[in-house]
């Protein structure tokens, strides 16, 4: 009894990062599959959530109400509850054999990804002004030109914060999986901490592991941010990209200095025009 | 054009009637536009009088009415002919160009760009060609030295010129005009009517939604007072100065 006391006292008060050191390749194996069931996921989840999107912008109320339906429902489920129930429930029930956790969790978060992305899409959509669907169709562009040229870049830099955030929460979701026996970084740590007793060190390792991810997100997203950044910090920009853009700005000289040296616009006056 | 020689019609409308739900905004509206002609629309607001610019260009679709474009049937047609031969609105705005009040530019694009993207990716123009007849464009309307700006680097005015060289671009038979000095400081309109006059000019067939009344005097051929949803007078310049009805007399004097 007092021994035991004694090895929990200096296990507490001594640290030793040497677990951690040997048993590197356990803690990377888990860092590859939270980052690839996080990378796969979002992936689906963006694709569906451009959908989720349209549908609940619909002008057909069925598809509206189905979207919203979905959206409603699963943003309600919490997504431990969501994960447990498709793995177990769903995957059971109709008889489906998950051939691992990892397909199941991806399922999972691929569809409540789906409906929050979604969300946040449909609000990059609509901050776009209504003057700027018109002023395309008022040239020519039919509805999925303007889409594409006029409406979708304008709601992307609106809808990169969110979408950024949402990738962090997905990181940190994914230790979730852990509950249907994923062996992402969380499972794989606890497998560790449960063997040597080290939980200090390797939770700690842990910890550090999923700041170093969700800031690489972090600075990822504030790149991208800034890249499509309109006008404002334009300057800053400028200099970061400064080999494109200088490239460009010299093309658009060119152009200005040629077309200045024209001859002066000739009027085509119709004489008989004003009465 | 000889003398007795008919000037070509460019807008047809016949007939407009527009429900807002249950707000009856056009009620029977006709109104006939000639090559090279200016007209000018003005009203009190909520007269309808930007609701029928906007049907000319089918931004807004009139539920009941004929809207013809260079003799062809885009609109739902009067009672009797409804919907038949209606021809898709992509194609009446290859001959309508809009200014807007606001603007509208695109404000992720250069303004080169805003004026070169419809050539490109409507009229199928190679990008060379289409920089280089927006920058022609941009020259017309004082502001080549603009192509590598962004439209929030600019002030109203210069967004305004930079809109109307993007409808110009794509050398429509006519330009609208929505109130397009309406959003501007006092101090800037002078530049935009400047613009417009030199159109004015060209001999461009020019409809305009405009509280300006001495743009309006100074270049609407046709003169269209709107109230309520209906054309009340129209005439020549003698409107501004000797028109017939009580409520046109009333708002100008308003106004001045």
């Amino acid at each position: 009894m007092s021994a035991a006391t004694v090895v929990l006292a200096q296990q507490v008060v001594t640290f030793s990062p040497k677990v951690i050191l040997d048993n590197l390749d356990l803690l990377w194996d888990g860092v590859q599959l939270t980052v690839l069931v996080s990378v796969i996921s979002f992936g689906i989840a963006t694709f569906l959530g451009v959908f989720v999107a349209l549908a609940r912008m619909s002008e057909r109320r069925a598809v509206a109400t189905f979207a919203a339906g979905y959206i409603n429902i699963l943003r309600s489920i919490p997504l431990l509850v969501f994960i447990v129930f498709i793995y177990y429930g769903v995957a059971i029930y109709f008889g489906l054999t998950f051939a691992t956790g990892i397909q199941a969790g991806i399922f999972a978060f691929s569809l409540q990804y789906s409906a929050w992305l979604g969300e946040i899409f449909r609000s990059g959509i609509q901050a776009v002004p209504k003057g700027q669907r018109e002023a395309a169709m008022a040239v020519g562009m039919g509805p999925v030109r303007t889409f594409v040229t006029v409406i979708l870049p304008q709601a992307v830099r609106v809808a990169i914060p969110p979408t950024g955030n949402m990738m962090v929460g997905m990181v940190k979701d994914s230790a979730l999986l852990y509950v249907i026996g994923v062996q992402e970084l969380f499972r794989n740590a606890q497998l560790l901490a449960n063997r040597t007793f080290r939980y200090f060190e390797i939770y700690l390792a842990i910890v550090v592991i999923y700041l170093v991810l969700t800031t690489t997100v972090y600075y990822g997203m504030k790149f991208l941010e800034q890249r499509l950044r309109p006008v404002d910090v334009l300057a800053s920009v400028e200099r970061r990209f400064a080999p494109l853009e200088r490239r460009r700005r010299e093309r658009l000289r060119t152009l200005r200095d040629r077309i200045a040296a024209e001859a002066p616009p000739t009027r085509i006056v119709a004489p008989e025009a004003t009465p | 054009m000889g003398p007795g020689e008919q000037a070509e019609t460019v807008i047809d409308l016949r007939g407009i009637q527009k429900w807002f739900d249950d707000n009856h905004v056009l009620r029977g509206v006709d109104l006939t536009v000639t090559r090279g002609e200016h007209v000018c629309v003005f009203g009190p607001s909520g007269s309808g009088k930007s609701t029928l610019l906007r049907t000319i260009n089918l931004l807004e679709e009139p539920q009941r009415g004929s809207v013809r474009i260079l003799g062809v049937e885009y609109g739902p047609g009067v009672d009797g002919e409804v919907g038949r031969g209606r021809a898709p609105a992509k194609q009446l705005r290859q001959h309508v160009g809009m200014v807007f009040q606001q603007f509208n530019l695109f404000p992720h694009m250069t303004v080169l760009d805003n004026v070169a993207i419809a050539l490109r990716r409507v009229r199928g123009v190679d990008r060379a060609e289409a920089e280089e007849r927006a920058a022609r464009q941009l020259r017309r309307v004082g502001l080549l030295q603009k192509v590598s700006a962004y439209p929030s680097q600019l002030s109203g005015g210069q967004q305004q010129r930079v809109a109307i060289a993007r409808a110009l671009v794509l050398d429509p038979d006519v330009m609208l005009f929505d109130e397009p000095t309406s959003a501007l400081d006092p101090e800037l309109v002078g530049e935009v009517l400047g613009a417009m006059r030199d159109l004015a000019e060209t001999g461009m067939t020019m409809v305009v939604v405009t509280h300006e009344m001495g743009f309006a005097r100074e270049i609407g051929d046709q003169n269209v007072f709107m109230d309520e949803g209906v054309i009340v007078e129209q005439g020549g310049r003698e409107i501004y100065t000797d028109s017939r009805e009580a409520r046109t007399r009333d708002f100008i004097r308003a106004v001045l």
